[in-house]
């Protein structure tokens, strides 16, 4: 059985998995324990997001190069309402991922009969001008002054201000989230993706109907990640255009790219991997280094699809 | 009256020739960009990043950043000779093991050579925008050359049109009547069957990323002077721009990559000096969408359908 069956449905295995991610944050670590929580945060962070980009290239087998663009999305609406009108983040939330969930549809709709590589540029312009849009409308998202002082996220009624809680809830909304995509992966729609992925027209012959198919997996792809980015916002509480570049949807496919591309235990891998190894080489490398480190995800993305096409955990594919 | 006309129409004849100037150099970029993708219908992604390296080449030749300071005329053409170079590389090490692979991973390949080479870039030459030292590049380029009244053509501005002018020439000679040439015609309209007919297709398509290569470099020195300013970052947002160059005039086709060009161009600067100059940067996608939604062929596609 693969891997990804395995790890959801085999008490032995996921278990203890859940028990020691669980107990991360009361090991004794000394002075660094808030900074190993932090890093345990954002990798949980990121594997929300792999989620949600391994639906569409993952899933549908089509290269979306603009997800980061739902991202900002999603921490633009959370932190903008959560300035404006001091709203709890259940309220936020479900606000910020129906507004991603919306841009997904509209950025896919007119992108169903386009090919693989068109649709990969369409997706990159895509966010390219959001991020413009990010920069430029002063009037809605301050530019490029960001938007500083969101409040910290919260739970009945009260604030969620210690590292653990922070992390516990971003547990709380991956567990949410493969919930969802392992639910779906096995279902009626997630077959149709992977008909999908696997030949177009033969799918749609066989009575699969893949406008619709396709606009739901945009519409989920979009929400998960505009769940992390309002997630993000309440975090980090402070939101600037130049987080959601280019460079976050590429780092983000190279969590996929590396863990194989439509396997979900892959995507979490991927990200348990590269995130602390960014982090680590942040501080390890000298500081003109550092700045270049992306040169390695580079070079992996490059050497997975040299030799290792299908990632380090492939999906198998009938 | 008289005089603000007077000036309103000399801003738009600047405008005009900045936005020539700008076009030029876009179709430059993006005529590699079509040659590839009309050879072996790759999105070569990291083109941008070669008209990069040209920059940065000629930059550190001329300056002696790599120690020695060489005359301009020898530094720029080992510049552009390298380029040439560095894309036949790129094809050999990263492309051709992935031609009989599924087109997406070749084309997230070409993502992660565009980011590994431009992180190299800015581990080599750092961060900092560099410019070239004014006594290393001959004077007259940045003198004008022509004036009518307000409207100033630099003789850099000449050289940027002609260059671009002769190279389109010759290597529209090159692609229509050399037996190379023919070549490549040949496996744009059917890979396997060129082969058949005896066509080294590998060694077409290093000549192909050669020549597309060679001519973004030289977009990579003349930008790198018209600016003066040469960064890492150069490379991604040029690159973006010709290929919406390229899509716009048809993806494949160079003359339409060069109209393609120019329009943009002169789209962008229009565009930045009259409607909104925080947005300039966005015509370029827009029009890389709209013309992909509406008319993927572009204005002189000739994309099948099976190859779209």
């Amino acid at each position: 059985m693969h891997l990804d069956d395995r790890l959801f449905s085999d008490k032995k295995l996921y278990l203890p998995l859940l028990a020691a991610v669980l107990v991360l944050p009361w090991l004794p670590m000394g002075t660094a324990g808030p900074y190993v929580i932090r890093i345990a945060t954002l990798t949980l962070l990121y594997m929300v997001l792999a989620q949600g980009l391994n639906v569409v290239p993952g899933f549908t087998g089509l290269l979306d190069l603009g997800y980061v663009g739902f991202f900002g999305i999603g921490a633009y609406t959370a932190g903008l309402l959560t300035v404006h009108y001091q709203w709890s983040l259940w309220l936020v939330l479900p606000l910020a991922v129906l507004n991603g969930a919306l841009w997904g549809v509209l950025r896919g709709a007119p992108t169903l009969r386009l090919s693989d590589d068109y649709f990969a540029i369409v997706t990159f312009g895509f966010s390219e001008l959001i991020i413009l849009v990010l920069k430029n409308e002063l009037w809605l998202t301050r530019g490029p002054m960001g938007v500083p002082g969101i409040a910290r996220p919260d739970l009945f009624g009260r604030v969620l201000d210690q590292p653990w809680q922070t992390y516990y809830l971003i547990l709380f909304f991956l567990l949410l989230v493969l919930w969802v995509v392992v639910r779906i992966r096995s279902s009626r729609l997630g077959r149709a993706w992977f008909a999908i992925r696997e030949d177009e027209i033969a799918a749609e012959c066989v009575g699969v109907n893949v406008a619709r198919y396709k606009i739901i997996a945009f519409a989920l792809s979009a929400a998960i990640g505009a769940l992390a980015g309002a997630f993000y916002a309440r975090w980090f509480r402070f939101i600037h255009p130049d987080m959601f570049k280019f460079w976050e949807s590429i780092l983000i496919l190279c969590l996929i790219v590396f863990g194989g591309m439509g396997s979900i235990t892959g995507a979490l891998i991927g990200a348990l991997v590269l995130i602390p190894l960014t982090e680590i080489l942040r501080i390890v490398l000298p500081a003109e280094f550092s700045s270049a480190r992306y040169l390695i995800f580079g070079l992996l993305i490059v050497v997975m699809m040299r030799w290792r096409p299908a990632g380090l955990l492939p999906v198998e594919r009938e | 009256m008289l005089n603000a006309l007077l000036e309103q129409s000399s801003l738009f004849l600047q405008q005009l020739v900045n936005g020539v100037t700008l076009g030029s150099i876009y179709a430059l970029i993006a005529v590699g960009y079509t040659m590839v993708y009309g050879v072996i219908q790759l999105i070569n992604f990291a083109h941008g990043e070669i008209y990069m390296l040209g920059a940065f080449l000629s930059f550190s030749l001329v300056s002696g950043f790599f120690g020695i300071g060489l005359p301009f005329a020898l530094a720029v053409t080992i510049a552009v000779l390298v380029c040439a170079l560095a894309g036949v590389l790129l094809d050999v090490v990263a492309y051709r093991p992935l031609r009989k692979a599924p087109r997406l991973a070749a084309l997230i390949t070409a993502i992660g050579m565009s980011i590994f080479l431009q992180n190299l870039a800015l581990l080599i030459w750092g961060a900092q925008i560099k410019s070239f030292p004014r006594e290393a590049v001959p004077a007259f380029l940045f003198a004008p050359a022509l004036q009518f009244g307000d409207v100033v053509i630099s003789w850099l501005q000449i050289v940027i049109l002609s260059v671009a002018v002769i190279l389109m020439v010759f290597l529209q000679l090159i692609v229509h009547y050399t037996k190379i040439g023919r070549a490549m015609r040949a496996i744009a309209q059917d890979q396997t069957a060129a082969a058949l007919m005896g066509v080294n297709v590998n060694r077409v398509v290093s000549f192909t990323f050669a020549l597309g290569s060679g001519l973004g470099g030289v977009a990579g020195i003349l930008v790198g002077l018209y600016y003066n300013a040469v960064y890492p970052t150069m490379g991604y947002f040029a690159g973006i721009k010709a290929f919406a160059a390229a899509v716009l005039g048809g993806i494949g086709s160079i003359p339409g990559a060069i109209l393609g060009g120019g329009i943009l161009g002169l789209a962008e600067v229009f565009g930045g000096g009259y409607i909104s100059s925080s947005y300039s940067d966005g015509i370029a996608y827009a029009v890389m969408i709209l013309v992909i939604l509406v008319k993927p062929t572009g204005l002189f596609g000739r994309l099948s359908r099976d190859k779209a």
